[in-house]
């Protein structure tokens, strides 16, 4: 007996859901506390967020896995939890973090259950349904295994067949949790292509992901989830900050644009007892070569070291490159923007202690004398190296003096000898 | 298109390996039926036994001349007959119960015991035994009735308390069901413990055996097992779905909940009809839809039919072993569907590793 939507219209897919202020618990506590989501046709959402903090939960109320305590999920304006299995099956996809393949099928059997929602109880598979899911599997890089046994496929592979299986549901809403984990870069970035191609086609994805980069350079919007909470939603650049992520994931990063997509583009920093560094953090504000000796002097005392804003291509910023140091960068020969001045500040937050090499100072480089500044009114330590007066390397006709001395007014140390300053710098944060 | 007439074949072509290995599978149990009946303290030719039973099968029955002698009849229809079907269905519907637990508990290890039945029927029993209850009803004695019982509510009860809190987990039944397996396993040693002058009764009905075969619990049998066949192959292919996961399933359009009900019911009385009459068999329920998978694949269209034809094969086959090979006495019939059962398998799994594991 065929259902009523077969065969499918083009155009009369369900695509909308909406949550409103649900809270869902597996006990006692609320793994999900007030969610909300609008998604229509067409969007590519991200949902982000650390370890425990509800997306995984969150996804399986939205796919009427996990009945919510509080509140309501709507499938095109009507409770999930009140419409039978198979209607939502026909109209919403998951693919789990993980599911067990551990049997004889093969990956087409499997890929073709992904249409019973669509079959009468007696009925077969048609050719419309081979169709389908030889589509399915094609979108999937999986067609070759067609023949194989899923069992003995590899994580990477069977992760893809289940993908298979829920786009050969072939509906109008795709949810995936945490869907690249098992795979390798390439398909990865194939697999978010295709997601992002079959967006443009009408069709509504939303997405786990664990790799910010990638929801980043795909993803319409980004919800970052913590404690079951949102934290914050939007488009990535508006989402995708050094402060939110700090918060969120409790890592410093610095956020610079990605060079071809223009999105945002997230590097993260060690957290501060990680690497074999065991004395003070310390950032360096340098640049031509005025930074590289101190960075393997401070290096070699055991000092955790970043270094910015340094022009790419500028002899510091080689070296540093070269020592794999945590950089704040800009292009190369260019005045330091907002947004490089932004990621120094946040390497400067999470410094013991800044050091000003005797770098000459232009018009292009003197934020980073107000870097210095900020560091002060943070309270940090700012020891300024200076074997031969400011005034010689002043560029920018007396602004670059004037700020130095403001610095000595605030509290900077000045030395002339480089061995007195490393040895100050290095007794930095021992009591 | 073409590609797709490319798989439709190759998927035409597994179907048709699949159902062949059901109609031989089916071949061999006629097979085994006509010689199992042939067997026996009397030996009736195997082309007599057939025409015999030939001549009792409406409309083929006018084609056979009647060249035989009434005691040959006797022996044939009154009394081996009833016990070759009776172990027939018992082994179909052991092997069916099997299959169904495996799939929905997606453990190889599950057969008709794991969730308490094998224990709720002993217990039953157990209890008409040691209290001497004789009652008959529907063709079945009172031990019988209290075995079918016994099986249906262990069942039920694990199934209640491991739906505490709303939801079933398939691992929490698992659990529940050895436990109370236990449980109840204690209560019937206890019973068998203080009842000095029945032990014996008691002992030789856990062992097992289908020397109590007649038409009457034929009859009463048949219907249960029709029944549980008959939905369980309506039900397969969401047995299938169900080897994702429960998740999985419901997300592909299985109300998992109501299904997981349903096939509790279904194996809950298949396994009581089949031990109600015949006492605790091992080892049919457990490898038989092994054997089988070995052969068909992990499909449950498949799967479910095989299973019934092959654990009626197997268990025709043990109990006419069990009856033949020491005469006019008999083992145990678990005895024997563990002794050549257990390395038959060891033998398919050598040779099929990857099939299982």
């Amino acid at each position: 007996m065929p259902s009523p939507e077969w065969p499918r219209v083009e155009g009369k897919r369900w695509s909308t859901l909406e949550a409103r202020e649900v809270h869902a618990a597996y006990y006692r506590d609320d793994v999900v506390a007030g969610m909300n989501i609008e998604v229509s046709a067409g969007d590519f959402i991200a949902i982000v967020g650390p370890n425990g903090s509800g997306k995984t939960s969150f996804l399986k109320t939205l796919s009427r896995a996990l009945r919510p305590r509080e509140g309501v999920v709507l499938l095109e304006g009507e409770d999930v939890y009140g419409l039978p299995a198979r209607r939502v099956a026909r109209n919403m996809a998951l693919v789990p973090q993980d599911s067990s393949l551990s049997f004889g099928f093969t990956a087409l059997e499997v890929v073709l259950m992904g249409r019973n929602p669509h079959l009468g109880r007696l009925q077969g598979a048609g050719p419309e349904d081979l169709e389908l899911a030889r589509q399915a599997m094609e979108r999937a890089n999986v067609w070759h295994l067609a023949d194989r046994q899923v069992n003995e496929l590899s994580g990477g592979e069977r992760q893809r067949v289940i993908i298979a299986q829920a786009l050969a549901q072939d509906t109008g809403l795709l949810l995936l949790d945490e869907p690249t984990q098992h795979l390798d870069i390439n398909h990865q970035l194939s697999l978010l292509e295709m997601l992002s191609s079959m967006c443009s086609r009408g069709v509504a994805v939303i997405m786990v992901m664990h790799d910010l980069n990638l929801a980043s350079q795909y993803c319409d919007r980004i919800i970052v989830m913590l404690k079951g909470r949102e934290y914050a939603r939007g488009e990535p650049a508006q989402v995708l900050t050094a402060g939110v992520l700090r918060e969120v994931f409790g890592v410093g990063s610095i956020v610079t644009r990605h060079a071809v997509t223009g999105r945002p583009h997230v590097v993260f920093l060690p957290t501060s007892d990680a690497g074999a560094a065991t004395g003070p953090r310390v950032h360096l504000i340098c640049g031509g070569a005025s930074g590289a000796s101190f960075m393997r002097e401070l290096l070699e005392r055991g000092c955790y070291l970043t270094a910015g804003v340094l022009n790419l291509g500028d002899g510091d910023e080689e070296v540093g490159r070269s020592l794999e140091i945590r950089m704040a960068t800009e292009s190369p020969f260019s005045h330091i923007s907002d947004a490089a001045h932004r990621d120094n500040l946040e390497l400067v937050r999470q410094a013991d202690a800044v050091v000003l090499s005797d770098v000459h100072v232009g018009p292009g480089n003197l934020v980073n004398l107000e870097a210095a500044a900020t560091a002060l009114e943070w309270g940090k330590r700012v020891y300024l190296f200076s074997p031969r007066p400011v005034e010689e390397r002043d560029h920018t006709g007396g602004a670059a003096r004037e700020l130095y001395k403001r610095l000595l007014d605030m509290g900077a140390v000045e030395c002339r000898e480089k061995e007195e300053l490393i040895e100050l710098v290095s007794g930095e944060g021992e009591p | 298109m073409e590609a797709v007439a490319g798989i439709a074949g190759k998927l035409a072509a597994l179907r048709r390996r699949r159902v062949s290995v059901l109609v031989v599978l089916g071949l061999l149990l006629v097979a085994a039926v006509v010689i199992a009946v042939a067997l026996g303290a009397v030996y009736v030719p195997i082309t007599t036994s057939a025409r015999i039973i030939l001549s009792r099968v409406p409309l083929l029955g006018r084609l056979v001349d009647a060249t035989w002698s009434p005691v040959q009849e006797t022996i044939i229809i009154s009394v081996r007959l009833p016990r070759v079907l009776l172990a027939l269905l018992v082994g179909m519907g052991l092997a069916l119960a099997g299959a169904i637990f495996q799939g929905i508990f997606r453990n190889p290890m599950a057969d008709p015991g794991i969730i308490g039945s094998s224990q709720g029927a002993a217990l039953g029993a157990t209890f008409a035994l040691f209290f001497g209850i004789s009652f008959g009803w529907g063709g079945l004695t009172a031990v019988q009735l209290f075995a079918f019982v016994g099986a249906f509510l262990a069942v039920l009860l694990v199934y209640f308390i491991a739906r505490a809190g709303g939801r079933v987990s398939v691992a929490y039944l698992l659990l529940v069901g050895f436990a109370l397996s236990s449980f109840l396993s204690s209560i019937v040693s206890l019973l068998a413990v203080m009842s000095e002058d029945r032990l014996h009764n008691i002992f030789f009905w856990l062992m097992g055996g289908l020397g109590t075969g007649s038409w009457d619990a034929v009859l009463a049998v048949l219907p249960f097992i029709v029944v549980g066949a008959a939905v369980s192959a309506f039900y397969a292919r969401d047995l299938n779905l169900l080897m994702l996961g429960e998740e999985r399933a419901a997300q592909l359009g299985l109300e998992t909940r109501r299904f997981l009900w349903i096939m509790f019911v279904v194996a809950a009385v298949v396994v009581g009809a089949a031990v109600s009459v015949s006492g605790i068999i091992g080892f049919v329920g457990l490898m038989t839809p092994h054997i089988v998978r070995l052969l068909t694949g992990p499909d449950h269209r498949y799967l479910i039919p095989g299973s019934l034809i092959g654990g009626g094969l197997f268990l025709v086959l043990a109990d006419t072993l069990a009856r033949t090979v020491i005469a006019p006495n008999e083992l145990p019939v678990g005895i024997v569907t563990a002794f050549f059962g257990a390395p038959f398998f060891i033998y398919l799994l050598k040779r099929r590793r990857h099939a299982i594991a």
